[in-house]
């Protein structure tokens, strides 16, 4: 079964497109899994990671993103998905017979604006703002989901704020993944991601749910080691499951992320920070399946 | 007729440390470090040739307007860290949520010097005011501040 698993965060630059590229590498290299990214963001930071500037250009030119994706099929127009996606990308080497491959649905600057006109295409049939907001969001899951048939996991890789899209992708992904830089704002962050996730109106409510029961886990990334996230991360894991792997600062991860034809294997790719990665594809791929279970 | 001297480079280094060997409390490597602190925010500093009187300054209660400034000045710059003390610990913030304002005030009971609890609720992010005077008000102030970030935290999240 198709596992959907959003990297989210209402807040900006906390590392999300970095970290779905990392276990979408991961779940195929070591999970040996068809994985697909799905990019939602319009910055498109992980299309450019995994297909490189002219890559992701010639895709954009093609009509192969999500944009033209949810465009083209909002209203059912007949047609093989498969023409929307990019396979075999990014820059780690999977052996021939090796069932792993990362698949991308690319990103698209146009995605905003295509979003506000399926709003108001449907807002010409006299529903109510919230109605229509909802229809777009339910078509938008399920134009995601289509995508599932082929691939064993499928990464949505969500953009800061909160889009029809990103809204889609929370309600649907059966288990989310928060990273988050330890600061003060990163806290009012988490809350209120939580509380949509969650689908609660206020912190007592959030409470009540008991953390082996929802759906995210925070992951605390670009840590330096100051005192000061230690403070704050104890004071989110009051309230927040944590997952126990920390990204620290690293100049491999950077130095992951710049765009190369070259192939490598995973400890080229990663070199220093292959055991923080290891580490963090056991815990979300064990958290994925607790979930699968679960549902 | 000249009453101070100016000290910098070596000398001034000289003189911290020969003014930190009076403190028995501090151990040398704490006397080290402090040192290296001071070095790197006082460029200079002016020495009395013939020291004041003991009794001439004002006691510290009595010095609002001096404390004031050494606050201001503080909240500003870095804090001088002291080897034995981590500011971080007790987090009043986890312990006020999970075992409330009684223990938190009982945590911070154990540090017993106004610098380290001011340290600790400057790196906490913990507001207390210049003004207040004794260490049982400075630890009330900082568990106050602590409950005060808490509610803010719940009113963002509503």
């Amino acid at each position: 079964m198709t596992r959907f698993l959003a990297v989210s965060n209402r807040k900006g630059g906390v590392g999300k497109s970095t970290i779905s590229v990392m276990l979408a590498h991961a779940a195929a290299a070591w999970g040996r899994q068809r994985v697909l990214l799905m990019d939602l963001d319009t910055q498109c930071n992980a299309s450019l990671m995994l297909l490189g500037g002219e890559g992701w250009e010639k895709a954009s030119r093609a009509g192969r993103t999500i944009a033209d994706y949810f465009y083209d099929r909002f209203d059912n127009v007949a047609g093989d998905e498969a023409v929307y996606i990019v396979n075999n990308v990014g820059d780690v080497a999977h052996p021939r017979t090796a069932p792993g491959r990362v698949s991308l649905l690319a990103g698209s600057q146009q995605l905003e604006d295509i979003q506000g006109e399926l709003y108001l295409k449907q807002s010409k049939k006299d529903l109510h703002a919230d109605a229509v907001a909802l229809l777009v969001r339910s078509r938008m899951k399920r134009l995601m989901r289509h995508f599932g048939m082929d691939c064993d996991l499928v990464i949505l890789d969500c953009p800061p704020g909160l889009s029809l899209a990103a809204h889609a992708a929370l309600d649907m992904a059966d288990h989310i993944v928060v990273p988050f830089r330890p600061d003060f704002v990163s806290q009012f962050a988490l809350d209120r991601v939580a509380l949509l996730i969650e689908r609660v109106e206020n912190a007592e409510q959030l409470a009540s749910i008991p953390f082996a029961e929802r759906r995210y886990a925070c992951l605390p990334n670009c840590l330096t080691g100051v005192g000061h996230e230690r403070l704050l991360i104890e004071q989110i894991a009051l309230d927040h499951p944590l997952l126990a792997t920390r990204l620290p600062v690293l100049d491999s991860i950077a130095r992951a992320f710049d765009w190369d034809e070259g192939k490598k294997t995973m400890e080229q790719k990663y070199a220093d920070a292959l055991p923080h990665l290891r580490k963090l594809h056991a815990e979300v791929f064990a958290g994925t399946q607790r979930r699968a279970k679960s549902a | 007729m000249r009453k101070t001297k100016a000290l910098s480079g070596a000398a001034q280094d000289a003189y911290f440390r020969r003014a930190l060997k009076t403190q028995s409390n501090l151990t040398a490597e704490d006397r080290e470090q402090l040192v290296r602190s001071l070095k790197r925010e006082i460029a200079q500093l002016r020495l009395r040739l013939e020291p004041l009187p003991a009794g001439a300054l004002p006691p510290p209660a009595a010095a609002a307007p001096v404390h004031t400034q050494e606050a201001t000045s503080a909240q500003a710059q870095p804090a001088v860290p002291s080897a034995s003390f981590d500011p971080f610990s007790p987090n009043v913030v986890v312990i006020l949520r999970t075992s409330g304002r009684a223990a938190a005030l009982a945590a911070l009971a154990a540090i017993d010097r106004e610098e380290h609890l001011r340290l600790l609720a400057r790196e906490q992010r913990l507001n207390v005011g210049p003004d207040v005077a004794s260490l049982r008000e400075l630890r009330a102030a900082i568990v106050s501040a602590a409950e005060r970030r808490v509610a803010n935290r719940v009113a963002a999240a509503s």
